[in-house]
């Protein structure tokens, strides 16, 4: 009996075990990579699940990254948020911005040799639209119909001046394609640079270069994209050259991989600011001078400088500088003791605690710090770390006073952030003000990209000062590769593009 | 030598117990400047003798208070899995008949379950608090109690003194109390030691999984986790946790065989 105790405690010491050996790993030993001359591994953070752009993981990190190598767009966003055309040339709006018109690229082919027309292009629209995936919501009614095989109309049923933004995470397969297709997205055929060679969901993907692809084959032989989801394994995997490229690396592992000869190491702006809304249906937050008060409390300078020293920046506006739609505010300063006297002036009941959610380990410190401040002027926080599925839920429901966020934007448009989760109707963080409203509704709807600059900076500047949340840090992604790989391109969504790279000596 | 493992123990409970009055510790204040400084160092609050975390809090401290929280944690579980197993176990090996099947049985099914994995169930399941973690525990720990107690009763209820008792008319309770239960105590306190070791580690366990103990509390194997990422550039975080839990495991075990060696079940006749 007493063997089967020590199986027990083996078993547990097994549990602590992970961590002990990612530690002794050691990464001079490793040497040369695991691929052939011109291939290159990438190591993954989010699983694949699926290669289904419009099915219901399709917004999904995994799935998002493989559809950008296996399929065109119509635009895509260039690495300083800009858009270019992808299968469309030249795209134009209505005088009301409710109308849509792309013209297409000639010559473009799918992997098995078809031309790209206009009807597969609508067709994968209409797909989209029925598939009810997160990306769809983008286009509540929205139809598109091809009014040649060289031209597509996108007809909107209100004004939507940020179309081409949301276009940015959609993907056309042939016309063919049924709306549920599982066989077909197990080996699809697209016009991205890439066709997939073997699939198996949730572990690899190994990609191939489209020979069809209109800008040119990829030069690199083959592409692997292997999920794993430990840090340590990833940098570990990246130093033996086991794998060849690592993004999403903390700052305080990002020495050691500059330290590394074999590596190139890049930081790039992305999209993605912390945010922490602010709860204002909560009858404690209900006051724009309570917020402003709370957010004066922390020293979000010192905590982005000691622990984002080179991934993070104290940001300026809610939305990050690569989005359209970004102006500059006025940084809020920290002043414990102003914070203080005015929450005691607001009459701030001090023995009530905060609620502060988040999900994610990778943001406990960053929270903590955050708590421990509000802590420094007698703001009591319970800090919550949950579950992502029942952080969401909860996150929905307004079930917190505080929320952490990393909110990327994945259309480079503030219509996505701004526009999506602050009006009144939105009902996200309790906060409602009609003029901000029209702001907004106006921005949304402007052709004028100069216009609905200013509409979304003066919206900023009213979020920004009744603190409907604070807007610590615009995020940047660190990217470390090996030195054999030449013309990589850092993105800054996360989701970058191998086909330019190339295997140098290959 | 047989000393040793008291002498460890006894200062793992002195320290347990004294540490916090002398040393002062709160998870939530960081101090950012300080993060991440070697053994030795000198920071804002005085001298880190083993260091600080990645958030500038005294690894020291951490120690202290996760041996608190550990031996806390270790007693209550070892105390509540005891009781619920010893009570099954003797009314299953005293009582037999269906009682007896029904419990063994039971205990067989319970068995055959990957403990780790009930515990994991049960931990992650509910909110994060203590007495989630001494009951996720206690839920397969009382298995190993009730086998022994239940072998033993099994064996005791046919000696002479307890059919004498039962010719006497003593009640049936009484015989258990009396009769019975005295002779559990050396296997049972024999057990209770290894099984402290293993509630100390399983509790380490899950906290390092981060289903065990809510974030406010204090414990090695939370503090194990956090330093996992810095296993390369700051090794104490985890290190010297790490190195108490083993030695404390390591000492119980010893512990644990020479009191079996003294009275566990081959020294019962």
């Amino acid at each position: 009996m007493f063997r089967a105790l020590r199986s027990r405690a083996l078993t547990a010491m097994i549990i602590l075990a992970p961590a002990a050996l990612a530690g002794c790993t050691d990464a001079s030993t490793g040497s040369g990579s695991g691929s052939g001359s011109g291939e290159i591994t990438v190591a993954g953070t989010y699983p694949i699940e699926s290669l289904d752009p419009h099915g219901p993981q399709g917004g999904g990190t995994g799935t998002q990254l493989a559809a950008r190598e296996l399929f065109s767009r119509l635009v895509r966003p260039k690495a300083d948020g800009t858009l270019e055309g992808d299968l469309a040339t030249a795209w134009k709006p209505d005088a009301t911005a409710t109308q849509w018109t792309f013209t297409l690229r000639e010559g473009v082919k799918f992997s098995d040799g078809k031309a790209v027309t206009g009807a597969d292009v609508a067709a994968s629209f209409k797909r989209l639209i029925d598939n009810k995936g997160t990306n769809a919501a983008n286009f509540p009614g929205y139809t598109m119909t091809a009014t040649s095989d060289s031209e597509v109309v996108l007809k909107a049923t209100k004004p939507d001046a940020a179309v081409p933004g949301k276009l940015a995470t959609f993907y056309v397969v042939p016309a063919s394609v049924a709306t549920t297709d599982a066989a077909f997205f197990q080996k699809p055929v697209g016009s991205g640079p890439f066709t997939v060679e073997k699939f198996t969901p949730s572990q690899t993907l190994t990609l191939v270069p489209n020979k069809n692809y209109y800008a040119g084959a990829p030069k690199v032989t083959r592409v692997t994209i292997r999920k794993m989801p430990e840090l340590a394994a990833r940098l570990t995997a990246l130093r033996t050259g086991e794998a060849d490229v690592v993004w999403g690396i903390p700052d305080d592992q990002l020495g050691q991989m500059q330290s590394d000869s074999k590596l190139t190491v890049e930081t790039v702006p992305s999209t993605a600011v912390f945010t922490m809304w602010f709860n204002s249906s909560t009858p404690a937050l209900r006051e724009a001078a309570v917020r402003r008060a709370l957010w004066q409390a922390v020293d979000f300078q010192t905590i982005v400088k000691q622990l984002y020293p080179q991934t993070g920046g104290l940001a300026d506006a809610p939305v990050s500088p690569i989005t359209l739609g970004y102006v500059a505010q006025q940084p809020v300063t920290y002043d414990p003791n102003a914070a203080k006297a005015a929450l005691t002036a607001a009459g701030f009941d001090f023995s009530k605690k905060l609620r502060l959610q988040f999900a994610n380990a990778e943001f406990r410190q960053f929270n903590q710090a955050v708590v421990s401040d509000l802590a420094k002027i007698g703001v009591q926080v319970d800090l919550l770390e949950k579950e992502q599925a029942v952080f969401t839920k909860d996150l929905l429901a307004l079930n917190w006073d505080i929320n952490f966020q990393q909110l990327s934007n994945p259309t480079f448009d503030a219509a996505n952030t701004l526009g999506r989760l602050y009006p009144c109707a939105a009902k996200r963080n309790g906060y409602c003000n009609p003029q901000l409203d029209q702001l907004l509704s106006a921005a949304g709807s402007s052709p004028d990209q100069a216009e609905r600059v200013k509409l979304y900076g003066q919206a900023s500047q009213i979020i920004w000062q009744d603190a409907v949340g604070m807007f610590p840090m615009a995020v940047k992604y660190a990217y470390a590769w090996n030195k054999r790989l030449e013309g990589f391109t850092p993105d800054p969504n996360g989701l970058p593009d191998f086909s330019t790279a190339q295997v140098r000596g290959s | 030598m047989r000393r040793i493992p008291y002498l460890v123990l006894a200062l793992y409970a002195l320290v347990g117990g004294l540490g916090p009055l002398l040393i002062e510790y709160d998870p939530v204040p960081t101090s950012l400047p300080d993060r991440l400084r070697p053994p030795g160092s000198d920071v804002s609050y005085g001298t880190a003798w083993l260091g600080t975390d990645a958030l500038g809090r005294d690894v020291l401290a951490q120690v202290v208070y996760g041996a608190r929280t550990s031996v806390i944690i270790g007693i209550c579980t070892v105390a509540l899995a005891c009781l619920i197993g010893v009570a099954v176990g003797t009314a299953a090996g005293y009582f037999r008949g269906w009682l007896d099947t029904v419990l063994a049985r039971g205990i067989d099914i319970l068995l055959a379950f990957p403990a780790i994995l009930l515990t994991i169930v049960i931990a992650g399941a509910f909110e994060r608090s203590v007495l989630l973690v001494v009951t996720a525990l206690s839920a397969t720990a009382w298995i190993s109690f009730a086998r022994v107690t239940r072998g033993i009763a099994l064996s005791l209820r046919e000696r002479p003194w307890v059919d004498a008792a039962r010719v006497l008319g003593v009640p049936r309770p009484a015989i258990l109390v009396r009769h019975i239960l005295p002779f559990t105590i050396g296997p049972v306190v024999a057990l209770a030691t290894l099984e402290f070791a293993l509630v100390v580690l399983a509790e380490a366990g899950l906290s390092f999984l981060g289903i065990g103990l809510p974030n406010s509390a204090v414990s090695w194997g939370q503090t194990i986790a956090n330093g996992k990422q810095y296993l390369e550039t700051a090794w104490w975080i985890s290190a010297l946790p790490g190195i108490a839990l083993s030695v404390l495991i390591v000492n119980i075990g010893i512990l644990g065989d020479q009191l079996t060696a003294r009275y566990g079940r081959g020294h019962l006749r």
